[in-house]
């Protein structure tokens, strides 16, 4: 535990709990107040967790690590903490769940007390992922999330909203039993009696093992990234939801993917990785260059931010299978700057909505007209998507190219494609928007940024140059710990004969006579 | 006193065997037109029993009592709880199902307070015989509250059914008790145990064959594939309460025989029921789920969840004993709030003769009974098998328990099976709330005492979801106490 912080990661994580207990105890009629109530919660946990930014050190150790028993039968303990693969994470959870309650201020107005329960049970939820140093206590999070954000998409989605919400569902679901499946497994075979994921990091795991625990956790996390070609759900849930809901997905939620890589899979099985690393970034790439292709025709402005979510994560995915230092620091900072301009993307296309109820790039053309500050902020956004120097989105980018050269110079130029597509389907799409004609009567007279509207815009504008021309700040915190991650599977790849645990796997059928827990031996 | 002769472990049915007859009693002679107090009786009769569960907990241990023929081990005093608990939930829930239904009647609960004499002998049963009496009793005051409402068909063909079915399954039994007899040369379990272990080479087929038809006895009460075709008619047919109780209570009464049958009597056979137990548990959470997705009726829908259910259950058979009972009694514990829940909610909203049939029938419930679609959908996802319920933790367990003996594959049919499942209960889920409300609110205002049940099945779902830890301890401790 920090002493200049202490307890301060469970404060973040029941903070929301306890906000969403007391706002679900409100009559129905008050929304204002449950409006605020929330905004409020959520700010004050974003204050709170700028703390941890403060106090962190830059050292790859574990730092506000916090541990306690929880079910000492199965050597379970709520033990939490994080490193500098975690903590921007934290961050941009905290940053994004108020902007989101701020963004949805006027557009949700059926079952409020819900929509506000569940944001904030959501945030808890990813807060805890991101903190999780335990297997149980990690699957709890990730598994227990799931509801909140099927409620979000389901009740408050537009027209095929439950379709969405239920494959979202058993997408995931699917993906993360078999995860759950490889963490008992392991459990067995590591011989520790304990689901502590660095004591678990620590103990050798045989080879053979390990390529099937690692294909079924990646399998989970691959599904939420999405990789190439797990991402199915995605357009659907994206599209689907409403605009908090997509903010959140596309801002939080796809991390956790990259993230259960970096902090599990990889670390686990790091002579899996190693192996599979090559598939990995063959995936990645054909997400980069399709993610991008598929944006290039999409009619719809949401389902075109959605699939150029896919191309994105792409880069995030070379920059994890390429394992070392810059790429995976890369990563890191790639996922935050997909978390900041997909975010505020998604935001925009969600107030042009609000404006027009259609999301159709046909209906636009000429806002530059009537919406002159809306269009500043979209093209400062969509040039950051596109990773233009001096946004953030160039300096993520350009680390995983760099990083990822020497893991395969061939990914890497394929990957460069998705770039220049990148500025050909957001260009394009910018072009048919925003210039031209004021053709259609319909958008005479639009609107141009709120007040709220602005107040939620302006921080992740801001973010957006600040990381760009400001990266430093951030990648130094994350650097010692994906230095740290990478010199630990390249030493985990060159075991000695000895430090490989057989582990014994008995035949189907066959009764085992020890190893079924402490009791085992008093079979007759 | 001689331990023999020590009566402690049986007061706990003792007192429920006696409030069953006060109550009929009771019923006799309240004059005609006004209501006889059964419920408030058959209520203070079970927590009476449940006391004197605690306090025989607290006192010494005795291992068997009554020629060795009665266990008064952690094991028969954990499932006491369970079985006492399920029952005082259904007896909340009973009065306003009945009133609201036209079927008020003192049989009702003379029936319940007896059926649960049959489970309390059931779980501590340690000789077949009495085991087999213990069964019988279950089984007959169950057959009888199916068929309560005697103005309905189905209720009456419920009743039939699984009067034949549980018949059939008796006889499957008692031929099974035979055959072991026949090899082992007693019915008490303790002796079989060790005639089994020094069995000579010809008379092994035939002990296998006596296992071999145990299980179908038991298949049949626990609904395990293929002896499971009775359960969604009879589900469906019986008055909703009583549907609840033998959900909870039977699985539970019957799981803890099964365990003390095979994990302790046949012990020595395990290398060759095992792998029977293991296609038996994939076959049922295969049918068992993708029976569900077809099922247009909640209450068939959750009878076959409680088929998939028992397939769960049947996975953590597969592991050593300790770890077995540890798994399957936790699990016992969380299913049976869930299903008393789940059945409760379908209870509470009943009136004159109707209830919520489909999912279509509970559509935009969130909008007007919130507390009560939020409790479904609590249950919903405690079957499910997701954080932060009981139910989580307990799938946990079992395919712990199952993978911890090497059947990786068990896990993994019951993880792949449940992805199955959250499709069928997140239909409901989709129907409370994301569909709109059709009409008036038809349904009964839920009465205190079933807010009550309600309220305390999901306390334990989520309780036991996020510190399960106690429970954990005591069926530890109940596993220990089988050997």
């Amino acid at each position: 535990m920090d002493p200049q912080a202490p307890n301060l990661l469970t404060l973040l994580v029941l903070l929301p709990v306890a906000g969403a207990v007391v706002i679900a105890l409100t009559r129905r009629g008050s929304e204002s107040l449950q409006k605020l109530l929330g905004l409020g919660v959520s700010l004050v946990t974003f204050v709170l967790s700028t703390r941890l930014v403060s106090v962190f050190r830059d050292t790859a150790a574990i730092q506000f690590e916090e541990r306690y028993a929880w079910i000492p039968a199965w050597g379970i303990s709520y033990h939490v903490g994080i490193d500098g693969l975690s903590l921007w994470l934290v961050i941009l959870t905290t940053f994004l769940t108020p902007l989101c309650l701020l963004g949805s201020w006027s557009q949700i107005e059926s079952r409020v007390r819900e929509f506000v329960v569940f944001m904030l049970l959501l945030e808890a939820g990813m807060i805890g992922v991101f903190v999780a140093l335990d297997l149980f206590l990690f699957y709890v999070f990730w598994e227990a999330m799931l509801v909140p954000m099927y409620f979000l998409i389901g009740i408050w989605g537009h027209e095929r909203r439950i379709y969405a919400a239920v494959k979202f569902f058993l997408y995931t679901f699917a993906g993360s039993v078999l995860m759950l499946v490889a963490f008992l497994v392991l459990y067995r075979a590591s011989g520790l009696a304990s689901f502590d994921i660095p004591a678990l990091v620590a103990a050798p795991v045989d080879p053979a093992l390990q390529t099937w625990l690692f294909l079924a956790c990646a399998l989970a996390f691959a599904i939420k990234v999405p990789i190439w070609p797990f991402h199915t759900w995605l357009p659907d849930a994206h599209v689907e939801a409403p605009t908090a809901g997509s903010v959140i997905l596309a801002g939080v939620l796809l991390k956790m993917g990259g993230y259960g890589f970096l902090r599990l899979a990889i670390p686990l099985f790091p002579d899996a990785a190693v192996r599979l690393a090559p598939l990995v970034g063959v995936l990645a790439v054909i997400g980069i260059v399709y993610g991008a292709l598929v944006s290039l025709v999409q009619p719809d402005l949401k389902k075109l931010v959605a699939y150029s979510s896919v191309s994105h994560l792409g880069f995030v995915m070379l920059g994890i299978a390429a394992l070392s230092t810059t790429g995976v620091t890369g990563a890191v900072y790639q996922m935050l700057n997909h978390g900041v301009s997909t975010g505020a993307l998604f935001f925009l296309v969600g107030m042009l909505y609000d404006r027009r109820h259609t999301r159709l790039i046909s209906e636009f053309g000429g806002l530059r007209a009537v919406m002159p500050w809306y269009f500043v902020v979209f093209l400062l956004v969509s040039l950051s998507s596109i990773a233009v120097p001096g946004t953030n989105g160039f300096v993520g980018e350009f680390l995983i190219l760099m990083g990822a050269w020497t893991f395969s110079p061939w990914m890497v130029a394929t990957a460069s494609l998705g770039v220049i597509l990148a500025a050909g389907y957001m260009l394009w799409m910018v072009k048919r928007v925003f210039y031209g004609e004021l053709s259609n009567p319909k958008n005479h007279g639009l609107p141009d940024l709120s007040a709220r509207e602005a107040t939620v815009l302006l921080p992740l504008v801001a973010l957006t140059i600040v990381m760009g021309v400001a990266s430093p700040l951030f990648t130094r915190r994350i650097e010692p710990a994906a230095d740290a991650l990478v010199r630990q599977v390249r030493e985990a790849k060159q075991p000695g004969p000895a430090a490989i645990a057989s582990v014994p796997t008995p035949a189907a059928g066959e009764v085992p006579g020890a190893g079924g827990g402490p009791v085992a031996g008093a079979r007759r | 006193m001689s331990a023999d002769l020590d009566l402690r472990p049986i007061i706990p049915a003792a007192i429920v065997a006696v409030t069953g007859v006060l109550v009929l009693l009771a019923q006799a002679f309240t004059p005609k037109g006004h209501s006889s107090p059964s419920s408030a009786l058959s209520l203070a009769g079970l927590a009476g029993a449940l006391f004197s569960v605690w306090l025989i907990g607290k006192g010494a241990p005795a291992d068997a009592v009554l020629a060795g023929a009665v266990a008064a081990d952690a094991l028969s005093l954990f499932l006491h709880a369970v079985i006492l608990a399920v029952a005082i939930v259904t007896v909340l829930l009973s009065p306003g199902y009945l009133r609201a239904n036209g079927l008020e009647r003192g049989e009702y609960y003379a029936l319940l307070l007896f059926s649960v004499v049959g489970m309390l002998g059931l779980v501590s049963s340690l000789e077949l015989v009495s085991m087999f009496v213990a069964l019988e009793i279950m089984s007959v005051a169950l057959y009888g509250m199916a068929g309560l409402d005697r103005s309905r068909s189905e209720s009456q063909e419920s009743a039939l059914k699984y009067f034949v079915t549980g018949a059939f399954a008796s006889a499957f039994f008692l031929y099974g008790v035979a055959l072991v007899y026949g090899v082992s040369g007693s019915t008490s379990l303790e002796r079989v145990n060790r005639a089994l272990g020094v069995l000579g080479p010809d008379a092994v087929p035939l002990a296998i064959l006596g296992a071999a038809l145990l299980l179908v006895g038991f298949g049949f009460k626990i609904a395990s594939v293929p002896f499971h075709m009775w359960a969604p008619d009879v589900y469906e047919g019986a008055p909703t309460t009583v549907t609840a109780f033998m959900s909870a209570g039977v699985k539970a009464a019957a799981f803890g025989a099964l365990l003390r049958v095979f994990d302790y009597g046949l012990a020595s056979l395990a290398g060759r029921w095992q792998p029977l137990v293991a296609v038996l548990a994939i076959v049922t959470m295969l049918l068992g789920n993708f029976a569900a997705l077809a099922q247009t009726s909640l209450k068939r829908l959750l009878a076959y969840s409680s088929i998939a259910h028992a397939g769960y259950l049947m996975t953590a058979l597969v592991a050593a004993p300790g770890l077995a009972v540890e798994a399957i009694l936790f699990y016992l514990v969380a299913y049976a709030a869930v299903n008393l829940g789940a059945f409760g909610v379908i209870a509470a909203l009943s009136r004159d003769g109707r209830e919520p049939v489909t999912a279509a029938d509970l559509a935009g419930l969130a909008d007007r009974r919130p507390a009560l679609a939020a409790a479904l959908t609590l249950f919903l996802v405690s079957l499910t098998g997701i954080p932060v319920t009981a139910g989580f933790v307990g799938k946990f367990y079992l395919f712990n328990a199952a993978v911890a003996s090497g059947w990786v594959v068990l896990a993994l049919v019951g993880v792949l099976t449940s992805v199955v499942s959250a499709y069928y209960y997140l239909r409901i889920v989709v129907a409370m709330y994301m569909e709109e409300p059709v009409g008036e609110d038809p349904w009964a205002a839920v009465s205190p005492a079933a807010a009550l049940a309600l309220a305390l099945s999901a306390g334990v779902t989520l309780l036991f979801g996020l510190w399960p830890a106690p429970v954990l301890t005591l069926a530890r401790l109940a596993g220990r106490s089988l050997f």
